[in-house]
């Protein structure tokens, strides 16, 4: 979905930055900082949490946090949906995701690749 | 009933309130195989699998499988209950399609296996939101009285996933609004039970986006535009070692 995304928009941006392994915005208004937060909720670093919710606001404003934040939880579900079902990851994203593009993010390497 | 209220230093949109307030009352109402109080029970239960030692071993042990131990459960539910719900909490990106049929073989049906599943899914995402914006956890819900409509989908069968489903061209008129023509994998997932996937799709949507945006590239619904979206989004996936 983000490849797709970053497609219509025309905008260059690295994919690996979703694994952690690329610094900055990457061509994402507020990239760096909606990574952070995604990350400190997941990890459910509270101080962390308090201190990047501040900086989105101040950033983007507090719709765009409170945004952030839902799509955060939404994926809290999502991951579980697909985990715990065996949603087969071949239909992903209107079946754009192939071998190749998982490998070149590190996807094959999570343990729930050998069930995919 | 609990007051689904937001009150702090943020203005939530009204609409994700709502999504809430609908969420928590359906987990209170019997469902399709579990009674409301079971359903609670099931939330109650994902709660304390956050507080269980033996998820947080097995959470930093090279295989879940190596400790062995008794989950700090709430005694509402059965083991195997609890082992779905405490694993599935704690460590979704390790779950396996034998551990599944482990479940199954165990005597949890598909159908309540589903419905577990989807209660699970909705009260992480409720409690994440409230955790990210540094508010408490809503009460649980008092259940409601009232026998389960026991509805399995009809057109259910097993295809690629581990769980029965549908397929568009298997849904009849029983089963209610599940979907149209076509539908992505991760849609499908819960449509063995028609009012688990409804559930579900209800808070999630709201959460995320509706269903008639998400091949929307260039949507315009969120106050975040779709790369945005989708870097927050892909950022919790890879967190989670979500293969989908």
């Amino acid at each position: 979905m983000l490849r797709a995304s970053t497609e219509v928009s025309g905008a260059e941006f690295d994919l690996n930055a979703v694994n952690g392994s690329v610094a900055g915005d990457g061509g994402i208004e507020g990239g760096t900082l909606l990574h952070a937060f995604a990350e400190a909720v997941t990890l459910r670093d509270a101080a962390r949490t308090a201190s990047l919710r501040d900086a989105l606001v101040d950033k983007l404003g507090e719709a765009a946090m409170i945004d952030a934040a839902a799509i955060a939880a939404a994926f809290h579900g999502f991951v579980r949906l697909a985990d715990a079902t065996g949603t087969p990851a071949a239909g992903a994203a209107g079946g754009q995701v192939t071998m190749e593009f998982r490998e070149s993010l590190g996807i094959n390497d999570f343990h729930g690749a050998r069930n995919a | 009933m609990s007051e689904i209220r937001y009150k702090g230093p943020y203005r939530v949109r009204e609409t994700l309130v709502e999504a809430h307030r609908l969420a928590w009352r359906r987990i209170a109402e019997p469902g399709a195989w579990l009674e409301g109080e079971r359903r609670v029970a099931v939330a109650a239960e994902v709660r304390a699998a956050e507080d269980c030692a033996l998820c947080r071993e097995r959470k930093e042990a090279l295989s879940p499988f190596a400790v062995e131990g008794e989950h700090a459960a709430t005694d509402r539910m059965s083991a195997v209950e609890v082992e779905l719900i405490h694993r599935l909490t704690t460590d979704p990106g390790r779950l396996s399609q034998a551990w599944a049929e482990g479940i199954l073989a165990a005597g949890v049906t598909e159908e309540v296996y589903v419905e577990i599943v989807s209660i699970v899914c909705i009260v992480m995402i409720v409690d994440t939101f409230r955790r990210s914006l540094d508010l408490p956890p809503f009460d649980l819900p008092v259940p409601a009285a009232g026998e389960p409509s026991r509805y399995r989908a009809p057109g259910a069968r097993r295809h690629d996933a581990w769980i029965s489903l549908v397929q568009p061209e298997d849904v009849v008129e029983s089963d209610g609004d599940l979907y149209g023509p076509t539908a992505s994998p991760v849609v499908k997932a819960f449509s063995l039970v028609p009012r688990a996937k409804r559930d579900y799709w209800d808070l999630a949507e709201e959460h995320y986006l509706p269903g008639s945006e998400m091949t929307n590239f260039a949507t315009g619904v969120r106050a975040i535009d779709r790369m945005q979206m989708e870097l927050v989004a892909g950022r919790v996936s890879a967190l989670h070692q979500c293969v989908y």
